[in-house]
């Protein structure tokens, strides 16, 4: 066998036509839409694919163990909800009350974890009652209104910099570096993608599946939260509105970058590409001033589009390989 | 020479990377059953799917009475009557018998569909193929040689001129093997050419009257100069001759290693009780449905355990889960290969050590390249497929994906390996290698429980045979003392007493 060219081993790679992707609609973009260029729009690009990407990389995890969690939208609202209770109305100090809602993002993750792996209720209807509960969860607080200028320091933690860098950039690659080494070089991880590919064989395997689905949902909440703390942050204010509609961006990004909805497939890393292809059609779309309920709409087609593909990526893979020269044995 | 009723002619086809037939002719006679023979990855299925219109051959010609025809798709195939039974079920899990052997076709009464002729007319076909199942039933609840059966059974529903069955008897019994035969028989004496893949060459010599050999996609010895003896088609198919097709070793000890003592569980072990010697090979016989594979399972905790115990090496397990099995040393090679043992989002390097993964971890990462290292001997000492290192398992061979999941338990350093059905499905030479397999695993002083619906590989490759019936072992013997009569005698009764 003949060693594979640098570039036949980079397309072999799950994330090389999402990425093929990335570049070509960017480009596309910056053509017909000059101000996609000026600093301060990348600058608003990375500030908003910050929030998606980290929520992202939950949705993922949860997508490859063959499950799908459509309650991060409403769980960022409560959470939202909760951090500005706590330094509005309780008056707790800024490190606390972070914690604090990052920790009940954990264990929300953790109640959809209990209800998917140990009561064994379809992933799909827990994440889907969380998504309704969750955001009523978020009306009781507050009088179920929005609490604004929650706090100076709170922007700080958004918008600072440090050696001259948005600390978003530093969330966002520290959360994928910690993502992308528990997944693909923990035994955890292996376990992950072992429960996505083959329940049956996994359990066979000596595998504890309902514990690491119930693991998949916390890292999930865990993402959420730290995405809900992020965006209460960016806005000085918490609301039972935030985040709607975020799980399916998350999905859709998953998606785009390749996971599979059957489970086992896909990389943490490729749910950064997909949710920069996401925040970039948004993107041109607003600079163009396209109506949001068009928006709406694009959002719509992608992720049809996304979920199109993963059902044709059999067949793309066949011819992947053509193009590759795999062979069989 | 006479026109045949179907004919192949030059047929290619190829894949990328593989050229899965390269220029096959073949002839099939009305009123002939005729073998289609190969190692696996030679070809056969690609082969059948042309004729069944699943695939559209690159070059090459289909006839029917001389005529050259297309055929379009599967529905086209069968309204010129070709009827499949394929190697990978087609079958509407969640719909009844009744509405999967009549699928796209169901009887009409005006505009709607007559359940009650769909019912009559199901139970008179599965009436013919001697199957007791209740049509009314769900695909799903049935077992995988009843599903078999179903699948037989929806493809001679439809009045054909050809009927292909592709490995149909990979998972039978004796039993539902002699009723297959016996309606094949009856088939071909009304006028229907059967073209029939199977790797159980004993029952392809009873049954069979012509052979087609295939090998890397060609044609390695026509219907003409096929001799139908094993030693001759073995030849054929692999190149060399084989002088010894069950390498049976000696290895047993008089050290009891494991102990199985009524042994009860949800699925249906009703009170199993055996033991196994260090290096010895206990059989399982008995009839599908007998209980086997539940016994198989219970021991390795898979199913739910009501009753009786275990002991491995004098130590009383509790087995909640296989990770109690795996833990004191026990492993499941289990019958169905791709539901239960594969994971094909992996290549072999990953399946190979799924059991034991815990082992190679350098603090709290997983050690890669010490993985890499594994597989590489993996493959080199059970001479498994080199691909296997890169390659997704699902692009191997079903004797290459059989390698890697005993593989797994080897390297998993299990002491009693259950092997349910291990050579289902692979070829002649994959066999062997299995066999030498178990040899290694006695000669180190395994144990190993061996299920086979094979009589013949039974019998030799068993030390001592159990047989099953309603989940227990009801007659324990030496191998020596056993017949392949014995076998169908002890399945017979156990028929009547069903
Ligand atoms: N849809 C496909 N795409 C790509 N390669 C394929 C496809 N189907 C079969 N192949 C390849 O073509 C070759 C022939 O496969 P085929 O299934 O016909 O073998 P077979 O003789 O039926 O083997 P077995 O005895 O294991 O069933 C193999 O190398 C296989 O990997
Ligand atoms: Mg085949």
């Amino acid at each position: 066998m003949t060693q594979p060219s640098a570039f036949k081993r980079l397309a072999g790679q799950e994330f090389f036509g999402p990425f093929l992707a990335l570049l070509i609609i960017s480009l596309f973009v910056a053509l017909t839409t000059p101000s996609f260029l000026d600093p301060q729009n990348f600058r608003n690009i990375a500030l908003q694919v910050s929030i998606l990407s980290i929520v992202a990389i939950g949705s993922t995890i949860v997508i490859i163990t063959g499950g799908i969690d459509l309650s991060p939208g409403s769980m960022i609202a409560f959470l939202t909800m909760c951090l500005a209770v706590f330094i509005k109305n309780q008056g707790m100090d800024l490190g606390p009350a972070i914690a604090l809602t990052l920790l009940i993002g954990c264990a929300l993750g953790i109640g959809n974890g209990i209800l998917v792996a140990y009561v064994g209720i379809p992933a799909f209807i827990v994440t889907l009652a969380g998504l309704s509960a969750f955001k009523g969860l978020a009306l009781t607080l507050n009088g179920g209104t929005p609490a604004f200028s929650l706090s100076e320091q709170l922007g700080q933690v958004f918008y600072g910099t440090f050696l001259g860098l948005p600390l978003p950039f530093f969330y966002v690659i520290g959360s994928y570096l910690l993502f992308m080494v528990i997944m693909e070089h923990t035994r955890l991880g292996r376990e992950i993608y072992a429960v996505g590919g083959n329940e049956n064989a996994a359990r066979l395997s000596g595998i504890n599946v309902a514990r690491v689905r119930l693991i998949a949902f916390s890292f999930a909440g865990a993402c959420a939260a730290f995405g809900a703390v992020l965006l209460a942050a960016r806005l000085n204010s918490g609301s039972p509105n935030y985040g709607a509609n975020i799980e399916l961006q998350a999905i859709a990004a998953a998606v785009v970058g390749g996971a599979s909805l059957a489970g086992g497939r896909g990389r943490v890393v490729s749910s950064l590409i997909g949710s920069l292809i996401i925040v970039v059609v948004q993107n041109g779309l607003n600079l163009n001033a396209v109506t949001t309920s068009m928006q709406s709409l694009t959002i719509g087609l992608i992720i049809l589009i996304a979920v199109g593909l993963d059902v044709w990526r059999a067949r793309l893979g066949r011819g992947l390989a053509r193009l590759t020269g795999q062979r069989t044995a | 020479m006479t026109t045949p009723l179907w004919e192949l002619v030059n047929i290619c086809k190829a894949f990328p990377g593989v050229r899965a037939n390269d220029g096959i002719s073949i002839r099939l006679n009305a009123g002939e059953i005729h073998a289609l023979l190969g190692e696996n990855g030679c070809g056969k299925s690609t082969l059948i799917k042309i004729l069944s219109g699943v695939h559209q051959p690159d070059n090459g010609e289909i006839r029917l009475n001389g005529v050259p025809l297309t055929l379009g798709s599967p529905i086209d195939a069968r309204t010129k009557g070709v009827a499949t039974v394929f190697q990978e079920f087609s079958l509407a899990p969640t719909l009844s018998v009744a509405e999967n052997i009549f699928l796209g076709r169901y009887p009409r009464r005006g505009p709607f569909v007559d359940w009650a002729r769909m019912q009559a007319e199901a139970e008179r076909i599965l009436a013919s193929l001697e199957i007791r199942i209740d049509p009314r039933r769900l695909v799903g609840s049935l077992s995988v040689a009843e599903q078999q059966l179903v699948e037989i059974a929806k493809a001679i529903s439809v009045e054909a001129t050809l009927l292909i069955l592709d490995e149909p008897t990979t998972a039978l019994g004796a039993h539902e093997i002699l009723v297959l035969h016996n309606l094949l028989r009856r088939m071909k004496s009304r006028g229907v050419a059967v073209l029939y893949i199977s790797h159980r060459l004993d029952e392809v010599v009873e049954l069979v009257d012509t052979a087609t050999i295939l090998k890397d996609g060609r044609v390695a010895s026509t219907a003409e100069a096929t001799r139908l003896d094993i030693p001759s088609i073995v030849t054929a198919m692999i190149g060399t001759s084989v002088d010894e097709h069950y390498p049976k070793e000696q290895n047993a000890t008089n050290e009891v290693l494991i102990e199985v003592e009524g042994l009860w569980s949800a699925a249906g072990a009703r009170g199993a009780s055996f033991s196994v010697q260090r290096g010895e090979v206990f059989g399982l016989g008995g009839v599908i449905g007998s209980g086997r594979t539940e016994i198989a399972r219970a021991v390795f905790g898979a199913d739910k355990i009501t009753g009786g115990r275990v002991r491995v090496a004098g130590r009383k397990l509790r087995l909640r889960s296989p990770r109690d099995a795996i833990a004191a040393g026990i492993a499941l090679v289990p019958e169905n290969r791709k539901f239960d043992g594969l994971f094909f989002n992996f290549n072999g390097g990953p399946n190979i050590t799924s059991a034991a993964i815990g082992s190679i971890r350098r603090l709290f990462l997983l050690n890669k390249s010490e993985e890499a290292r594994i597989t590489t001997n993996y493959i080199r000492d059970l001479e498994i497929s080199p691909a296997a290192a890169t390659k997704f398992v699902n692009l191997l061979s079903g004797g290459n994906q059989q390698k890697i999941v005993i593989a797994r338990w080897l390297f998993a350093q299990s002491q009693v390996l259950i092997l349910d059905e291990p050579t289902q499905g692979i070829d002649i030479g994959a066999k062997i290698a299995v066999y030498r397999l178990i040899n290694q695993l006695t000669a180190r002083g395994c144990a190993v429980i061996l299920i086979s619906s094979d009589h013949a590989e039974l019998i030799a490759m068993s030390d001592r045979i159990g047989i099953v019936r309603g989940g227990a072992v009801v007659e324990t013997r030496p191998a020596s003392q056993i017949t392949h009569a014995h076998l169908v005698q002890a399945s017979a009764s156990a028929a009547t007493a069903a």
